[in-house]
């Protein structure tokens, strides 16, 4: 319930993280998370933003990769059908800025797989949820971490995602606004979150 | 803000949020959501301390006397539709919630300002929380342009900790913004990147709805958060 846990040490996330998702797993999160400081009170720098930019770059990656292959797989029709399609394109328009930005600095795609979840819409829904929802944390809590001009640029690429989440919340019968105020996840929480979904491959 | 169960007595003196609320969601949700808002509000109080400690800036206190009057006149506005509108269900529930959100943020806002928080403007909303269509349009525009205005905000703000207090809020109020344009039958989303917009738009905005009213007693204006 605390949205800002007090940062735990590397060594004892990394301990929680290989007693829940196993070592080959930590080796692909520590890659996708990799340098972001659990502090969400580091003093910014450029270094920083593109570190932490390359951390949203993973998310974007995943979440157009998520949307492009449910449109193919997972039989969407109607109103989750327009949401896939407005969605997927926000998220390949995120990925095109944030690599644009980044420039040769930019990591590629983690390795992914979908499984379940883009074969029928109850799942897609279900997981568009879970990744939204994790999208908006994981940005929130690098706002203080970024310099002004990064940060500008986050909370433009944020709020979406929080439409995203709202919007699709709504379209399964959940509250689209849980909380007054949204939580603000560390980099190490915001991996295992991630991990946890088992969408980015060991 | 320790005292959890009852957070919302502070927010909601009349028990109007409340009952809705329980009403709506049945107790286990909503007992959910009141531990969130009052966790909400706890943590927003520990960061305020942090930010009261070192003293706010000019600058912050400025700022976030202007969020605290457009709190007030926003949960204001979802407390007297939810009175008057004749709410089809899905708006109502949406207005609950909402509207509990916003009366929490202004409880934060007013926390972190302490002794420079200003007071509750007189409203005045024209009609519009008695007409389901006009409310619906008024809520949308606030609540695009207020996570417009907090993304302006976010990048001026002097401390950090009270910048990741409005960080939390700011993605709650494009929920709110998505959520109550899709009832409203438009799409909840704008284009790939949402724009800021500065105070000086949501002091325009706030001027052509003539919301905010003379003092019945005094005959003066009553919300020195929107004039600086």
């Amino acid at each position: 319930m605390h949205p800002h846990p007090a940062a735990p040490k590397t060594t004892r996330a990394n301990m929680l993280r290989r007693a829940i998702v196993g070592s080959g797993a930590v080796a692909a999160g520590a890659v996708v998370g990799a340098g972001i400081p659990d502090e969400s009170f580091s003093d910014p720098s450029p270094a920083q933003d593109a570190r932490i930019l390359n951390f949203a770059l993973q998310l974007e990656y995943l979440q157009a990769r998520f949307y492009a292959e449910a449109l193919r797989s997972a039989g969407l029709t109607g109103e989750l059908h327009e949401f896939a399609r407005v969605a997927g394109a926000h998220e390949r328009a995120h990925v095109a800025f944030l690599e644009k930005h980044l420039g040769r600095r930019a990591k590629t795609a983690p390795p992914l797989r979908f499984g379940e979840a883009i074969r029928d819409p109850h799942r897609f829904a279900a997981a568009a949820v879970t990744l939204e929802d994790l999208a908006v944390a994981a940005y929130n809590g690098q706002g203080t971490n970024l310099t002004r001009p990064a940060l500008a640029a986050a909370v433009e690429i944020l709020s979406v995602e929080a439409r995203h989440a709202a919007w699709v919340r709504d379209l399964v019968g959940k509250l689209p606004a849980t909380r007054a105020q949204d939580p603000l996840w560390s980099a190490t929480k915001a991996t295992h979150k991630l991990m946890q979904t088992g969408f980015v491959e060991a | 803000m320790n005292e959890r169960p009852s957070i919302l007595d502070g927010l909601d003196p009349e028990g109007r949020v409340r009952e809705s609320l329980l009403e709506t969601l049945g107790i286990g949700r909503t007992e959910l959501l009141l531990a969130a808002l009052a966790g909400a509000a706890t943590w927003t109080a520990g960061h305020a301390s942090h930010a009261a400690g070192a003293g706010l800036t000019e600058n912050d206190t400025r700022i976030l006397r202007f969020d605290l009057q457009l709190e007030y006149l926003q949960a204001t506005m979802y407390t007297q539709a939810l009175r008057l509108g004749h709410l089809r269900p899905a708006v109502r529930d949406a207005a609950r919630v909402v509207g509990a959100h916003e009366w929490a943020h202004a409880h934060a806002l007013k926390t972190i300002l302490g002794r420079r928080a200003v007071p509750p403007g007189f409203f005045d909303y024209h009609g519009v929380t008695e007409d389901e269509r006009a409310f619906l349009r008024t809520a949308v525009a606030f609540e695009d342009l207020t996570a417009a205005l907090l993304k302006y905000q976010a990048i001026r703000l002097d401390s950090r900790a009270v910048l990741a207090a409005a960080i939390s809020l700011h993605s709650v109020e494009a929920r709110h913004a998505a959520w109550l344009r899709r009832i409203a039958g438009v799409l909840p989303t704008l284009t790939a990147f949402d724009r800021p917009a500065s105070q000086a738009k949501m002091r325009d905005l706030i001027l052509s709805t003539h919301f905010v009213a003379e003092d019945p007693t005094t005959g003066a204006r009553r919300a020195p958060g929107f004039t600086g």
